[in-house]
């Protein structure tokens, strides 16, 4: 690989393709989009439709917290309104947003572009997969409309079998979404297993795609065993008996045991492909190769295997035996262990490197700080004195936002600002990127910090009035969720304007190693005219700014100095 | 060295046989979940009866047993079918895929027949949970059966067409994965149903 244009793709002029032929105009019409079976343009289709769910279950939050300024009735909603807002809350962020966010967005977009390869494995299944989401959402959003569900996001037994409520529709709609989500895993394993070009072994693979291929592993294993939980669920509200029945025989406990099976691995199909774009961001803005390669794509596997054995701490005060109640809650703590061993290893990574404060490692460094917070507050929570207070109170809810906004979230948007340049062959305003990072990490912090508070003073989650003691806390928290709905609104303006008046993108704007940075930005529809060469994805070094390109190029080996 | 040469063709294209077996093994074992959860399921509820079937009830009618001979045989004409047509024997192929369609349709049937006579004796899906995990499972299963006839329908027709050859035959391939898979369930089903009334 030598010179400027080959380093760029073989574009020239900083490699930005707008005004050539790119994914984006290779084909015209909506016709062309809806049928597509191109990843790139799959992976923009769900972008949107994630972002519209995440938009919904927002306003919804800023409804909640509005509500929760006075402890007392309240004329923006009444108590059964309240339980009907949290839980569509909580299900449209969890299962359209979060559980499919980065695989599905960000990792349909970058994963077959960092392989060097064309697209996935199966095109005709990913659109499928797509297609199976709306399927799954339009049911769910149906179920709002004629009788919006009001059993909380886990549709627990026996409220949920007895409930007037259209459990039937909502629960039919999650049903759908997982097999969404077990073709995605499906495909993106058999891709991740079968297209790597030649030279890149397992562990020269890019760490995002650990943190997808650890992610689509449980998606493919976890999922379908919510599938059989739900159509239980289904047949016991439709024929009037079940197996969640004590009456017939049957125990209630048996659906917390299913549902946790699924969903506490689900947490971690959230955070594991966040956890892999911190690992490319963190070494790119640092301009250092990242420490510890093996053990952050070891740890994202032992994280799987872990997410497996760990349902039961969701039920210490649920009877199950103090047995296992003990086991569960060693084995939570054994999560800790390879969690902190990618902290350890990013934190290592930006020492002594050169950090870039660009908007993606804003998002970095509030990922580090957030995850921190709730990943130690999940040890609070997993120890079982200490949870037997804290259940059920905003003790609870602040750890998980912390880990899934924090967490998940935050990654997104670091992902969505690192990857957006390519995606539309744009740049977004670096002011205003750095202004909203900032918002949403101040908005955050009000909100859920406030929470931890309040829940460890005893404050009972999801309840609609409150003890008037708490008032301050809420007051607070509710100021603190008007600053994120900022934040976000002026993030949404500058993307949005980036795609109509933003600057052209170089083909590497950021000087990152991985292939798909060797794309022109956007990438043409089959993504290379040639397979790139592929090299150590994090030897970020070798690349350099170029003034009269506007990007990054790769030095040849003659210009690097000796012993680099 | 080309964007995608042998590793991904075209969009449109099918994917290279050994892609399409990773991902049939992948939906496999996704589905060996389900059944497996559905399995544990049926077990707590057992464990929890002190009599199975509870007073009153009939016991599980002995013509499952013929559903079991069924889908084991279609198992075997299965098998014969891929063994043909790797070695580029047509009117074999075709033969064990017409009879593997068969004896599926005849399994359905057989299962059919195993519900309308445990109705008959007043065991139904909504009487009590011994009926309803009974039914949940058969029914379970049988859905798969039907989801695996659709394709198995459509590559037979193709191999009449002549369609397939030892070199390229991935439908029969496909079909013969999710055809022994739905075997083994229903074996490991019929035991543990059998086993534990």
């Amino acid at each position: 690989m030598t010179g400027i244009e080959s380093a760029t793709g073989g574009f020239g002029s900083g490699g930005n393709a707008l005004g050539r032929d790119n994914y984006l105009n290779h084909e015209r019409g909506i016709k062309s989009w809806l049928l597509t079976r191109d990843h790139k343009r799959i992976g923009v289709m769900y972008l949107v439709v994630i972002l519209s769910s995440f938009f919904l279950g927002g306003i919804f939050a800023e409804l909640i917290r509005t509500k929760l300024l006075t402890p007392g009735n309240s004329a923006l909603m009444k108590a059964d309104t309240y339980n009907q807002m949290f839980t569509l809350h909580g299900a449209i962020m969890i299962f359209l947003f979060v559980i499919p966010g980065i695989p599905a967005s960000l990792g349909n977009f970058v994963l077959p572009l960092m392989l060097g390869a064309k697209d996935v494995a199966f095109p005709r299944l990913n659109l499928a997969s797509f297609y199976l989401w709306v399927g799954g959402a339009t049911l769910a959003l149906v179920s709002m409309v004629t009788g919006a569900v009001d059993t909380g996001w886990t549709f627990y037994t026996p409220y949920s079998t007895t409930t007037n409520t259209n459990v039937i529709l909502m629960v039919a709609g999650v049903f759908v979404l997982g097999f969404s989500s077990i073709f995605t895993g499906l495909n993106f394993v058999v891709t991740i297993h079968k297209l790597r070009p030649a030279g890149m072994t397992w562990f020269r693979m890019p760490l995002f795609l650990w943190g997808i291929y650890g992610t689509a592993i449980i998606q493919i294993m976890a999922t379908p065993v919510l599938g059989i939980t739900l159509l239980l669920l289904i047949a016991e509200r439709a024929l009037g008996i079940g197996i969640f029945d004590p009456a017939l025989g049957g125990d209630p406990v048996l659906f917390q045991h299913f549902f946790w099976f699924y969903s506490h691995p689900a947490v971690y199909i959230m955070i594991l492909p966040a956890m892999g774009v911190i690992s490319e961001l963190v070494s790119v803005f640092s301009r250092k190769h990242i420490f510890g390669y093996t053990f952050i794509a070891m740890s994202s596997i032992a994280i799987a295997v872990l997410s497996f054995l760990v349902w039961g701490h969701h039920m210490f005060v649920a009877g199950q035996s103090t047995l296992s109640s003990m086991i569960f809650s060693f084995l939570t703590f054994m999560v800790a262990i390879p969690s902190a061993v990618k902290v350890f290893n990013w934190l290592a990574t930006m020492y002594k490197g050169s950090i870039w404060l660009a908007t993606p490692m804003l998002y970095v460094l509030s990922f580090l700080f957030l995850f921190g917070i709730g990943g130690l507050t999940g040890l609070f929570l997993g120890a079982l004195a200490v949870d037997v207070h804290l259940h059920d109170t905003y003790f609870v809810v602040a750890h998980f936002h912390y880990v899934m906004f924090g967490g998940t979230v935050i990654a997104f948007l670091g992902g969505l600002h690192y990857w957006w340049p390519k995606m539309f062959g744009r740049m977004y305003s670096e002011f205003w990127g750095r202004i909203g990072a900032l918002l949403v990490f101040v908005g955050f912090n009000t909100t859920f910090f406030t929470q931890f508070v309040m829940g460890s003073h005893g404050a009972p989650r999801r309840s609609y009035h409150y003890q008037p003691q708490f008032e301050a806390y809420h007051r607070l928290s509710t100021i603190g969720a008007y600053i994120l709905g900022v934040g976000f609104v002026v993030i949404a303006v500058y993307l949005i304007h980036s795609l109509l008046r933003g600057r052209p993108a170089p083909a590497n704007p950021w000087g990152g190693a991985t292939l798909e940075w060797q794309a022109s930005s956007p990438p043409p529809h089959d993504n290379f005219a040639s397979t790139p060469a592929v090299g150590d994805p994090y030897d970020v070094e070798a690349w350099t700014w170029d003034g009269a390109v506007g990007g990054f190029v790769r030095r040849t080996p003659a210009e690097q100095p000796a012993g680099s | 060295m080309t964007a995608g040469d042998g590793r991904n063709g075209g969009r449109d294209e099918p994917a290279p046989i050994e892609t399409g077996r990773l991902g049939m093994r992948l939906l496999v074992a996704a589905l060996s979940m389900l059944f497996a959860a559905s399995l544990v399921a049926y077990g707590l509820i057992r464990s929890r009866a002190a009599v199975w079937p509870p007073a009153g009830m009939p016991h599980l009618p002995a013509t499952l047993w013929v559903s079991t001979v069924l889908i084991l045989a279609s198992s075997v004409t299965m098998q014969a079918a891929v063994r043909a047509v790797r070695a580029g024997r047509e009117r074999a192929l075709r033969a064990g895929m017409l009879l593997t369609t068969l004896l599926g349709v005849l399994f359905l049937v057989s299962q059919t027949l195993n519900w309308f006579a445990l109705v008959a004796a007043h065991l139904t899906a909504k009487a009590n949970l011994y009926g309803f995990t009974f039914y949940i499972l058969t029914g379970l299963h049988a859905a798969h059966v039907v989801g695996g006839l659709i394709p198995l329908a459509v590559v037979t027709a193709r191999a009449f067409r002549g369609r397939y050859s030892a070199e390229f035959h991935p439908g029969v391939e496909y079909c013969a994965i999710y055809w022994h898979f739905l075997d083994v369930v229903w074996v490991v089903m019929f035991a543990v149903l059998m086993l534990s009334s």
